[in-house]
């Protein structure tokens, strides 16, 4: 008699007591299915936050100004922001470790030509722009530090502006356009970082030196300051420094430059998910508990109402050992095919959950391996007390019971 | 060979003691055909128990063809049930949701023999035992005379030396008993040792040697010459 067999017998078992059999299953199904789908959404939620934290910005950080309060008065709530220029650019982007500065002002405005209108959102931002940020210019010329330098009326428009106010034949480079009725003059067309279907909604954006924007909109000519890290491992290190090599050139008393901490960050993301994991882990758990009591009683039962088919097993030759294994099968099969339907239950969960939600839920073979295994045990614990006492069955008192 | 000196068989413990076997001599030779008789409860069933190691006598030893078997040893007892004796029970005793072919086989599944081979022992003996056409009937689809023989075929299908039956017919008409023990005294013939219990003078009839039993005790011992 081999595995193979015990497992058919097993499988009748349970094939002839389906109503029940279901039933028992149930605490396994359940608990099977909320942990896998848990984790597939715990997953799910961490690589979203993750990418959304990271992706489009996996090696810049912001650095921004941080008011102190003098000591002598800490009530006192009335600051400035210094002034940031082109040469604490300069000076950032010598700082070790950082590969590029990104510096930047914004500001709105109708802009009308050719008959069209539209409010386009502008950046303000300096030569060095083009290299960090990849801005593929696909027309005409980029910035240069001259235009900020000189306060030159020139704008970049991106490719969904230029679709909207220009026609395909016409030659954008050169046009005066008129925004907020004052005239810039379009020195170039890069292609818009959004992706294509976001596209036909937008009426676009442009590019301008910042310098103009500060003298324009009587903005702050950096409102905006990012570095970036030639090597993305070491972020959080570079930034810090920046951030002091800033506070320090600018001689600030009250107040410092700082950036946030990534590793915190994630750090705290971390502890979050593996809380809300111990947490439903922990229900799950007792779930599962529930379950293995389940498969137990009725394990139990089952040995009962067998007495005699055990007795006369016995009787034909069967040794304490393949009872025991029998019985031991039979609960592993019942609660691993609970497991299987839990896991089935928990991928139709996780495809409905990313579906509907804007999160990717996945089921990996590892967690199926895992379901099934930790199944497969439940069964062996649980199932370890009734195997063993239909196994201890003496054979004429298993026969002769009634 | 088998040979039982000085079996003694109680149950219970303490002050619940029931002595049921006394001091049991008796040697069988292979090839007889030997008839247990006595009043109910006088210890039958528990002898023959005992001699088909179901159970385990309290004190006592028992050889088998010049070996002694080490007493309630699991493993060593199952596999004694398994190769050497096949027991036929009153109440026959089926796997109920088994055809007859499957029922018949199940020995040798506990005995690690191939599908295919249990397949073709199972049929052979169901046609032996005049079943060839309810090979594929459940035990609830038979008659009970079907159904002993059914387990007749079980029994045989390890071709085990010893046949055991503790009242085989005791469950059956007088008419289908008589058939039952015409395939006894068949089995007999080829070389079977067969032991039975019963209560009945013309089943015993159909023995060779007789033993009379009386409060755990043999009283009487007896070869019927013919
Ligand atoms: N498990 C047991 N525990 C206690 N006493 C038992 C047990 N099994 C049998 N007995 C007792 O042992 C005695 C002999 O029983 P046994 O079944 O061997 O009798 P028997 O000769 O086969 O009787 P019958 O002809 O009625 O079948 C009886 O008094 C019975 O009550
Ligand atoms: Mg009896």
């Amino acid at each position: 008699m081999n595995i193979w067999d015990s497992f058919k017998i097993a499988l009748s078992s349970i094939w002839n007591h389906k109503i029940r059999s279901i039933l028992t299953m149930l605490g396994i199904i359940i608990g099977v299915a909320a942990v896998i789908t848990i984790v597939a959404i715990g997953q799910g939620t961490k690589k979203q936050m993750t990418d959304e934290l990271f992706s489009t910005d996996k090696n810049a950080i912001d650095i921004y100004y941080e008011y102190i309060p003098p000591e002598d008065d800490p009530e006192m709530m009335f600051w400035e922001e210094p002034e940031l220029t082109s040469e604490d650019v300069q000076t950032l982007s010598k700082v070790p470790g950082v590969k590029a500065v990104v510096a930047t002002n914004q500001g709105w405005g109708m802009m009308t030509h050719n008959d069209e209108q539209g409010e386009m959102q502008i950046t303000g931002v300096g030569a060095e722009f083009f290299p960090a940020r990849d801005i593929q210019v696909v027309e005409g010329r980029s910035l240069y530090a001259a235009d900020n330098d000189g306060l030159n009326r020139v704008v970049l428009i991106d490719t969904i502006a230029r679709e909207k106010f220009f026609k395909e034949s016409e030659n954008p480079i050169g046009e005066i356009i008129n925004l907020n009725d004052n005239p810039y003059k379009v020195v170039g067309v890069y292609e818009s970082p959004l992706p294509e279907q976001f596209r036909n909604k937008e009426t676009g954006e442009m590019l301008m030196p910042r310098s103009v924007i500060s003298m324009m909109f009587g903005n702050r000519e950096i409102e905006q300051l990012k570095v970036i890290a030639s090597d993305p491992e070491n972020i959080s290190e570079t930034g810090r420094r920046a951030a002091e090599t800033l506070t320090a050139v600018k001689g600030l008393e009250n107040g410092k430059y700082s950036t946030n901490d990534f590793e915190d960050y994630e750090r705290e993301l971390n502890t979050m998910i593996s809380l809300l994991t111990l947490l439903i882990g922990s229900i799950a758990g007792i779930s599962l508990l529930v379950g293995g009591i389940g498969v137990m009683n009725i394990m139990l039962v089952s040995v009962t109402e067998r007495t005699r088919e055990i007795g006369l097993r016995k009787a034909i030759g069967a040794t304490r050992r393949k009872i025991l294994l029998q019985f031991l099968i039979e609960s592993i099969t019942l609660t691993s095919l609970g497991g299987l339907i839990g896991i089935g239950l928990a991928a139709i969960g996780s495809i409905l959950v990313s579906e509907f939600s804007p999160i990717t839920a996945t089921v990996s073979p590892l967690i199926v391996l895992i379901g099934v295994s930790f199944s497969a045990i439940i069964g062996i614990i649980f199932g370890l007390l009734p195997a063993n006492k239909a196994s201890k069955l003496s054979p004429i008192e298993a026969l002769r019971y009634e | 060979m088998m040979k039982l000196s000085n079996i003694r068989k109680v149950y219970g413990k303490g002050s619940l003691e029931v002595p049921v076997l006394h001091g049991i001599d008796l040697t069988i030779e292979d090839g007889e055909f030997v008839a247990i008789m006595g009043p109910s409860g006088s210890g039958k069933s528990t002898l023959m128990n005992i001699i088909g190691f179901l159970d385990y006598p309290s004190s006592g030893t028992y050889e088998l063809n010049g070996e002694q078997i080490a007493a309630a040893k699991e493993t060593t007892l199952a596999k004694l049930r398994n190769e050497h004796v096949g027991f036929v029970f009153q109440q026959f005793f089926m796997f109920p949701r088994d055809n007859a072919i499957k029922n018949v086989a199940s020995p040798l599944v506990y005995a690690g023999v191939s599908k295919r081979e249990r397949t073709a022992r199972a049929k052979e003996l169901l046609v032996k035992v005049g079943l060839g056409d309810r090979m594929k009937h459940l035990p609830n689809q038979l008659s009970g005379g079907q159904k002993q023989r059914v387990a007749i075929a079980r029994a045989l299908v390890n071709n085990p030396t010893i046949l055991l039956a503790d009242e085989p017919t005791g469950a059956l008409d007088s008419n289908t008993g008589e058939q039952i023990m015409k395939l006894f005294t068949q089995l007999n013939e080829e070389g079977k040792t067969v032991i039975i219990v019963t209560h009945e003078e013309e089943i015993a009839a159909y023995a060779k040697r007789i033993i009379t039993i009386k409060d755990g005790l043999i009283t009487d011992d007896r070869r019927v010459t013919t």
